[in-house]
């Protein structure tokens, strides 16, 4: 099956309120994409070609040099940049051998454009890291 | 429409890109081209993305090859692409064998589509899909290689400039040597010959991957290519001259006494 296994996706917050159809849907838009220990998978000011899950492995954020958040197995990432096409919010750098699952900003778009569920979902997440950072606190920048 | 063909079969710079379809007509037009395989961007997106039918199109198709493989890619989305994104996409050399093809594929499909060549893209005007096909081909181990302008790309003169450095001809393309530098007329005659500074040769290793190698003192400063070979590139020149028209960029090897050209495309610096 290509793309992404639809067990890693059903495990994504994002993704939860999806039937099974829609799900294996997305499932063949994303392409796995490896990462090495210590290579940087995005960095804070680039622009952002494509969102991430991450499949198995662990990655540090940092903002400004400051680490923020850890990301692990079903997270996802660098929605923000896709979503607003400017640069990347913060640094993420695989902290182990880092296998993830990525929908480039082409496939992103009409995705969540022609999907109000997954809209919705973004939006919530969006409106979480609002508050979050309206409080000075930003738990889980996701570049 | 097959979209994994011998190289001689690439025609369409718009599925195949332009790198491809160069290489495709030169081998039609008798000029010394290493054989290879030409990959359409949509077979290339398809195999990055695990869809075994691509896999096992790619994988028929390139099996007549001999491992370790050069794998370039050949940008197809706008004209004169490849040259603009020369050093955004991918290119993998010495991949040891046939089965590491789909993920040599999947790493360069994601070069196309990483955050550095998205920012590229934003920032020359060009913010498309991107489209990237490939050329994979037998990987040379060359003696010398390197680069020959049939115009000086600097004074814009009717005369060959040459550059060359030994083993693999990245190393005189990344700068990582100081390259001999030839000059010969259009009748081949030779006008100036300079040694070059060259510390490294980049050769590749059998379990994937090149390496930088010292090369011995008695060589760095040594010519690497003797008149002989300087009149066959002298008649490589005329011919790509003849094939594609004036003023041509062309890297090429020479391998156990054999020359082969490894690409062709019209100069694009200053001073023509």
């Amino acid at each position: 099956m290509a793309g992404a296994p639809v067990e890693a996706l059903k495990r994504v917050p994002l993704f939860i309120d999806l039937d099974p159809g829609e799900i294996e849907q997305i499932a063949r838009l994303f392409k796995e994409r490896h990462f090495s220990q210590g290579e940087t998978v995005t960095r804070e000011g680039s622009g952002g070609a494509a969102f991430f899950l991450i499949e198995s492995g662990q990655a540090t954020v940092s903002v400004a040099g400051a680490e923020r958040a850890m990301l692990k197995q079903g997270d996802h990432f660098g929605e923000i940049a896709l979503i607003d096409e400017g640069p990347r919010s913060a640094t993420i750098v695989a902290s182990t051998e880092l296998v993830c699952y990525g929908l480039t900003f082409w496939d992103f778009r009409p995705l969540v454009q022609e999907n109000g569920a997954i809209g919705w979902k973004l939006l919530q997440v969006m409106v979480q890291k609002l508050r979050a950072a309206e409080q000075g606190y930003l738990p889980d920048l996701t570049a | 429409m097959k979209d994994a063909v011998p190289l001689e079969m690439a025609r369409d710079t718009a599925i195949f890109g332009s790198k491809a379809v160069g290489l495709g007509e030169a081998i039609r037009q008798g000029l010394p081209v290493p054989p290879g395989v030409a990959l359409s961007g949509s077979i290339v997106e398809a195999v990055a993305g695990g869809e075994e039918e691509a896999i096992e199109e790619v994988t028929s198709a390139a099996r007549p090859l001999h491992a370790p493989l050069a794998v370039r890619s050949s940008a197809v989305d706008e004209d004169g692409a490849d040259a603009s994104f020369a050093g955004q996409h991918l290119t993998l050399l010495n991949v040891p064998s046939i089965d590491e093809l789909t993920s040599a594929l999947n790493e360069i499909w994601w070069s196309a589509n990483s955050d550095s060549a998205i920012t590229y893209r934003q920032r020359v005007g060009l913010f498309t899909r991107p489209s990237v096909g490939v050329v994979i081909q037998e990987l040379l181990n060359p003696d010398s290689a390197g680069v020959m302008f049939t115009r000086n790309p600097i004074t814009g003169a009717d005369e060959r400039m040459i550059e060359a450095s030994w083993g693999l001809g990245e190393s005189v393309v990344a700068g990582l040597v100081i390259p001999d530098n030839y000059r010969v007329d259009r009748e081949g005659r030779v006008l100036e010959r300079t040694p070059g500074h060259k510390k490294i040769a980049i050769r590749s290793v059998p379990s994937g991957g090149t390496v930088h190698e010292q090369v011995p003192t008695e060589l760095v400063e040594r010519l690497c290519l003797d008149e002989d070979q300087l009149e066959e590139l002298s008649r490589l020149a005329l011919q790509s001259e003849q094939v594609y028209g004036p003023a041509r960029d062309i890297e090429w090897a020479f391998v156990g006494g054999t020359l082969n050209l490894l690409q062709c495309r019209a100069i694009t610096r200053a001073g023509i």
